[in-house]
């Protein structure tokens, strides 16, 4: 929201800024009192630097269609030239020109340009450039009554105004900010100068008794509120005799400060009076009411509606609106129909000023994109006893710009009764306010405060009653630490110096899920030198297709941004594949992990909940030139055994597939695949992709998966069971031996035939060398190492223990071999 | 005079061993000055000719020179060990290119590294361990109800609106509740609240998500840090005292804060707290945009409502609660000009953060 500074002088005296910086200075502490002012626009400079030019002739630009070379001139005997993009230029036509150096309100400062070969120094401005309203597309067209060689602040008399610009984001919860006489009770405040209001009873009380006094003439209009409509109050009057014109400059000037679009007297008067009371009101073209009524009422069914702005808009049955007898005439809150708004040829007006339920107005402005500077307002909840101030103000300016106007009729008003309102009071005191805030505030400075906000407090000893104005109670205000925060924002936050608590010491450890989430990633970082990356929790139908999954499980956003993000993940896998291949283009060799979530939706409707969500580790070994399921599986087991998990890496079994690979899934490779378990069930898988899903992603080369559910983490940690074993007394002995192992077997099976042996002396068996020999046969030398940690080993107990193994061996078909 | 002599002696042996070539005549040099003939021993032999007070002064005198001697010896034929080792060792074929170190080559990736996200985030953890903050989780897909009602801000609220919202196609129940992805970590604050009672602090890292179109500087995906404390009579002297000394932590420096009015339904009073610009030290850069200061973590002290929604009496208990975006202080600190490199599984982005 832009705030005028000039607008607020009329309500307080602040002193005079001190430049610029001085104006920044006051912006600054008006961000750390009240809200945040984004930027400081002072309309300076380019004022005195732009000219009233006059266009002499136009040239086609030599190098370019849409160019033209423009001649001017905006002094004496000396004619200029630039390069001009806008359609409008034609000779004799007077428009702004700013020389080189000018600094424009948008930021841009002129400097010498070339453009397809002609130098242009400076250039002529559209409305846009020079933040001036204008209905014209292209440059500023000036009447031929503007003084040639004329500064633009000369010319438009422009006062210099400077203006805040506040975030209203900041404001989102403060209704009583969204005019320039809430704003200056913030100013008084934080700078500690006085409010002048000019709105007083007394001042009310002219404009009753100036209403009463049209007694006897009945009001044209009546209003009727419906129970099922969303207002919370509407006053309505009546005036003839209107002439409309263009409003006088200082009407206009103050609407163009603010942002607003200077259109004719009546409406810019509605504008003006919204932008310093906060009120949204509208003004009808009475002639345009017809049946002598309005009613105020929810539709009842659907219906098309063209607003102001000449748009049709769907409105739907439910959304208020008001209507006379036969036609809906405006959108309540939102905005009016073009049907009743006010022209040049209006002379009776009917002046609306109403509150409506904040819920009400921002369902039906959000559902139609539909955000007016009304709508913005309604939707903060505005106060309905400001109703009354906002409607005498507005009679105010009417009369002020219309002397001949009369006001006809009564001052109508229908919806709840405003009286029954009862002011919001909170109890509390002062030293629970310095309690909460941690600073010492003596007690003058706290009622001085309160005060100064229109708050009214009775004290009763230490206890304090704070009576809230209703224009903060609406949203805003409602218990105690509202109240805290009103001390605290006026003394300052930045004078509270940091204390340190006293709290109780009580130890912290990481959960069980947070120690493994480490372990693992220091592990694979410094151990098996993989780099860390993230994903995108949400996919696309395309990518897990590609990766030959379907989507059943997958939840869905109904409002994603497109269709490559509209699913949770259901796998990792499509994530790792995506990333992958994105990192194939660059390098021959790379191992890559993540510890992501997966989605899925729960299907089993009776368990209460929406979908699941796990933790699951994935890692990546890609190899150009040949298959890392090796590696992949040894850095697998190398981190299961340092997490402490009992667990067994073996082939797949259908009764024990692993949960992290769908059933039958295409994409894993027909023999590198191998399934984890862990703590006796299946929570992970090793496998390498098949060429077929790596084709899918323009994939070259090898690559091994690994995935590993966490959620085996999230109530404990594996226990530590390593245990110490004294060391021997005595020697052992090594028996080396080879046997010959038939085509398909697996030398993990030669080690468990010799471990079934339960051969007493047994201490280790481990393969040493593996070599092929002819018709798919290899060759494997092992080691066995005997110990007895009692006594010294005998040669018959070892002979026995030799023969027993090597027949053990043989039966099973792996025979010695000699 | 013997003293003299001996001296001499010595000096003519040193010029000599500086002479010698190898091992052998280094050996024979020794054998020379002090073997039975040598003139060490005999100059020991003549000392009987010697009165008691000179043969207490020359005896030290010539057993050092003695020792000397051998000492000296035994470093000659060190160092022609030595040499000839080293000069066997030059000749080998073996010889090592010493800088053709891993991160040399092309086809080895010889490290890994940590994702700039994880490594701020743990950073950040570690500190509030250190404070005793515990560190807890929540699900990303939540519902209406954690999001946005229990934090104070009841649909058709208009602060509904800074916050864009994923929603999911759930069925509508009578009084149910639609779920969403959350769109801060403050929805940890109700679950949190709920599973422990006070006192108690804690802080919540994780990924939050909102429905915006991406460029360099927004994500619909990105990271926050939600902190939470419980406990009597704390104030907002408190409060400015944590988030201080956490940035300072985080920042490696003191940095200056201010806490402004901000706007948040779940706190009240409710702050934005900026630190002055890292960049420019406060004069104004583009980072700052002219202002000095850089907004950083909205905070405040909680909401009675929202210690209600937690089962917590407000009268006896109060606290502050506050958000740290991960992101943009990962940006900030690495200088990083597209927030999109974060998720975007790019190798070349995360391994400029290698650790060896």
């Amino acid at each position: 929201m832009h705030i005028s500074m000039d607008w607020i002088r009329e309500f307080v005296s602040l002193p005079p800024f001190e430049g610029k910086d001085g104006a920044r200075k006051v912006a600054t502490r008006f961000t750390m009192a009240t809200a945040e002012v984004e930027e400081v626009l002072m309309s300076e400079e380019y004022y005195d630097r732009v000219v009233v030019a006059q266009i002499q002739q136009v040239e086609k630009h030599p190098a370019a269609d849409k160019l033209n070379l423009v001649t001017f001139q905006f002094a004496p005997g000396k004619t200029h030239r630039v390069v001009c993009g806008a359609q409008n230029v034609r000779p004799g036509l007077k428009v702004p020109y700013a020389p080189l150096n000018t600094n424009l309100p948008n930021g841009m400062v002129l400097t010498p340009k070339n453009i397809r070969g002609v130098m242009s120094e400076g250039m002529l401005c559209s409305g846009e450039e020079l933040n001036i309203p204008s209905k014209v597309d292209g440059l500023l067209e000036l009447p031929d009554s503007a003084p040639i060689g004329q500064t633009l602040g000369e010319y438009l008399k422009k006062k210099r105004d400077v203006v805040f610009v506040v975030d209203n984001k900041s404001l989102t919860h403060r209704p009583d900010l969204w005019g320039h006489f809430g704003m200056a009770r913030e100013f008084a405040t934080a700078f500690d100068c006085p409010l002048k209001n000019p709105f007083s009873i007394n001042w009310e009380n002219k404009y009753h008794d100036l209403i009463a006094k049209q007694k006897g003439t009945a009001s044209p209009i009546t209003i009727k509120v419906h129970q099922d409509s969303s207002c919370l109050g509407y006053f309505g009057i009546s005036i003839d005799h209107i002439k409309v014109t263009e409003s006088p400059d200082w009407l206009k000037e103050r609407l163009n400060t603010v942002g607003l679009r200077p259109i004719n007297s009546i409406v810019d008067i509605s504008n003006y009076v919204m932008c310093e009371l906060g009120m949204p009101l509208h003004i009808f073209d009475r002639d345009s009411i017809e049946g002598g009524g309005v009613y105020i009422e929810a539709l009842k069914n659907d219906e098309e509606f063209v607003t102001l702005d000449e748009q049709r808009r769907i409105l739907k049955a439910g959304d208020t609106v008001i209507r006379d007898h036969k036609k809906t005439l405006v959108l309540a809150g939102i905005m009016g129909g073009l049907n009743s708004g006010v022209t040049a040829n209006t002379s009776r007006i009917f002046i609306e000023v109403a509150n409506w339920k904040a819920a009400h107005v921002r369902k039906t402005s959000v559902r139609l994109g539909l955000r007016t500077d009304s709508s913005q307002r309604y939707e903060k909840s505005l106060d309905s006893l400001m109703l009354k101030r906002t409607l005498f103000r507005t009679i105010e300016l009417v009369l002020q710009l219309n002397p001949d106007a009369k006001i006809i009729g009564s001052l109508e008003y229908d919806g709840p009764n405003l009286s029954d309102d009862k002011s919001l009071i909170i109890p509390t005191s002062v030293s629970s306010i310095v309690r909460q805030l941690g600073i010492d505030i003596p007690e003058e400075k706290v009622l001085h405060i309160l005060q100064s906000l229109d708050f009214k407090v009775s004290k009763d000893g230490s206890n304090w009653k704070i009576e809230i104005p209703s224009y903060r109670a609406t949203k805003d205000i409602e218990c105690e630490a509202d109240i805290v925060e009103e001390i605290g924002r006026i003394v300052g936050y930045d004078n509270i110096p940091p204390k340190t608590p006293e709290l109780r010491i009580r130890p912290v450890r990481l959960s069980p899920m947070q120690t493994v989430h480490r372990k693992i990633r220091d592990y694979l970082i410094f151990g098996e030198r993989c780099f860390e990356i993230l994903t995108y929790p949400m996919i696309g139908k395309d990518l897990l297709t590609r990766a030959s999954m379907n989507d059943q499980t997958a939840p869905k956003i109904i409002n994603a941004l497109s269709v490559d993000h509209n699913l949770m993940r259901p796998s990792l896998i499509p994530s790792l594949l995506e990333a992958v291949s994105l990192n194939t283009r660059a390098r021959d060799e790379f191992r890559l992990f993540e510890i992501g979530r997966i989605y899925n939706l729960n299907i089993d409707k009776k368990k209460n909940h929406f979908a699941d969500e796990k933790h699951v580790l994935g890692i990546a070994f890609y190899q150009h030139e040949r298959t890392s399921i090796m590696q992949c599986q040894n850095a697998v087991e190398r981190l299961l055994s340092n997490l402490n998990v009992p667990f067994d890496i073996r082939g797949p079994m259908e009764k024990f597939s692993c949960p992290l690979m769908p059933n039958n899934w295409l994409g894993k490779h027909p023999f590198e695949h191998r399934d984890i378990m862990a703590m006796g069930k299946p929570h992970g898988t090793v496998f390498s992709v098949h060429p077929l899903v790596l084709r899918n992603f323009k994939l070259k080369g090898h690559l091994s998966l690994a995935l590993f559910d966490l959620s085996l983490f999230e109530k404990e940690l594996p226990k530590d069971k390593a245990k110490y074993i004294p060391l021997p007394k005595f020697p052992g002995a090594l028996f080396d031996f080879t046997v010959v192992a038939p085509e398909g077997s697996e030398a993990q099976s030669i080690v468990g035939i010799i471990q079934k042996q339960k051969i007493s002396i047994l201490d280790s068996v481990n393969i040493i060398d593996i070599f092929a020999l002819p018709d798919g046969k290899r060759a494997v030398t092992l080691r066995l190492s005997f110990l007895d940690r009692e006594k010294t080993l005998t040669a018959d107990i070892i002979k026995m223990a030799e023969e027993k193994t090597l027949e053990a061996l043989s039966s099973q078909g792996f025979p010695l071999r000699m | 005079m013997i003293e003299q002599k001996l001296n001499e002696l010595y000096q003519k042996f040193k010029s000599e061993l500086g002479g010698v070539k190898d091992r052998a005549a280094a050996l024979n040099l020794k054998a020379l000055y002090l073997g039975k003939q040598g003139p060490i021993t005999e100059i020991l032999a003549n000392m009987k000719n010697l009165s008691i007070e000179e043969r207490k002064i020359v005896g030290p005198i010539a057993n050092g020179l003695k020792e000397k001697i051998q000492q000296d010896v035994e470093v000659s034929l060190q160092k022609f060990e030595l040499d000839e080792i080293n000069l066997s060792l030059s000749q080998s074929q073996n010889k090592i290119d010493l800088s053709l170190r891993d991160s040399l080559l092309a086809k080895v990736q010889n490290h890994g590294g940590a994702h700039p996200i994880w490594s701020i985030q743990r950073e950040i953890e570690d500190v509030f361990l250190s404070m005793g903050f515990e560190i807890i989780d929540g699900p990303h897909i939540e519902d209406e109800y954690h999001n946005f009602e229990a934090l104070n801000i009841p649909a058709d609220h208009p602060a509904r609106d800074m916050q864009d919202t994923f929603w999911f196609e759930t069925e509508a129940k009578p009084g149910g509740f639609r779920h969403l992805l959350r769109t801060h970590t403050s929805t940890i604050q109700v679950r949190g609240m709920k599973q422990r009672r006070p006192p108690f602090r804690f802080i919540a890292p994780g990924k939050v998500f909102r429905c915006e179109r991406t460029d360099a500087s927004h994500e619909m995906v990105f990271h926050q840090l939600e902190g939470m404390l419980v406990d009597k009579n704390v104030s907002v002297a408190h409060l400015i005292y944590f988030m201080k000394t956490l940035l300072s932590e985080i920042f490696k420096r003191d940095v200056e804060v201010r806490l402004r009015p901000g706007f948040f339904p779940f706190v009240e009073p409710g702050f934005e707290l900026d630190i002055k610009c890292l960049l420019c030290k406060g004069e104004g850069c583009s980072v700052c945009k002219q202002v000095g200061w850089v907004e950083l973590l909205p905070c405040g002290m909680i909401h009675p409502n929202v210690l209600r929604a937690g089962d917590i009496d407000s009268r006896e208990w109060n606290g502050f609660a506050f958000g740290l975006g991960l992101d943009r202080l990962v940006m900030m600190k690495y200088a990083i000009d597209d927030i999109r490199h974060i998720h975007s599984g790019d190798l070349r982005f995360v391994e400029q953060f290698k650790s060896y």
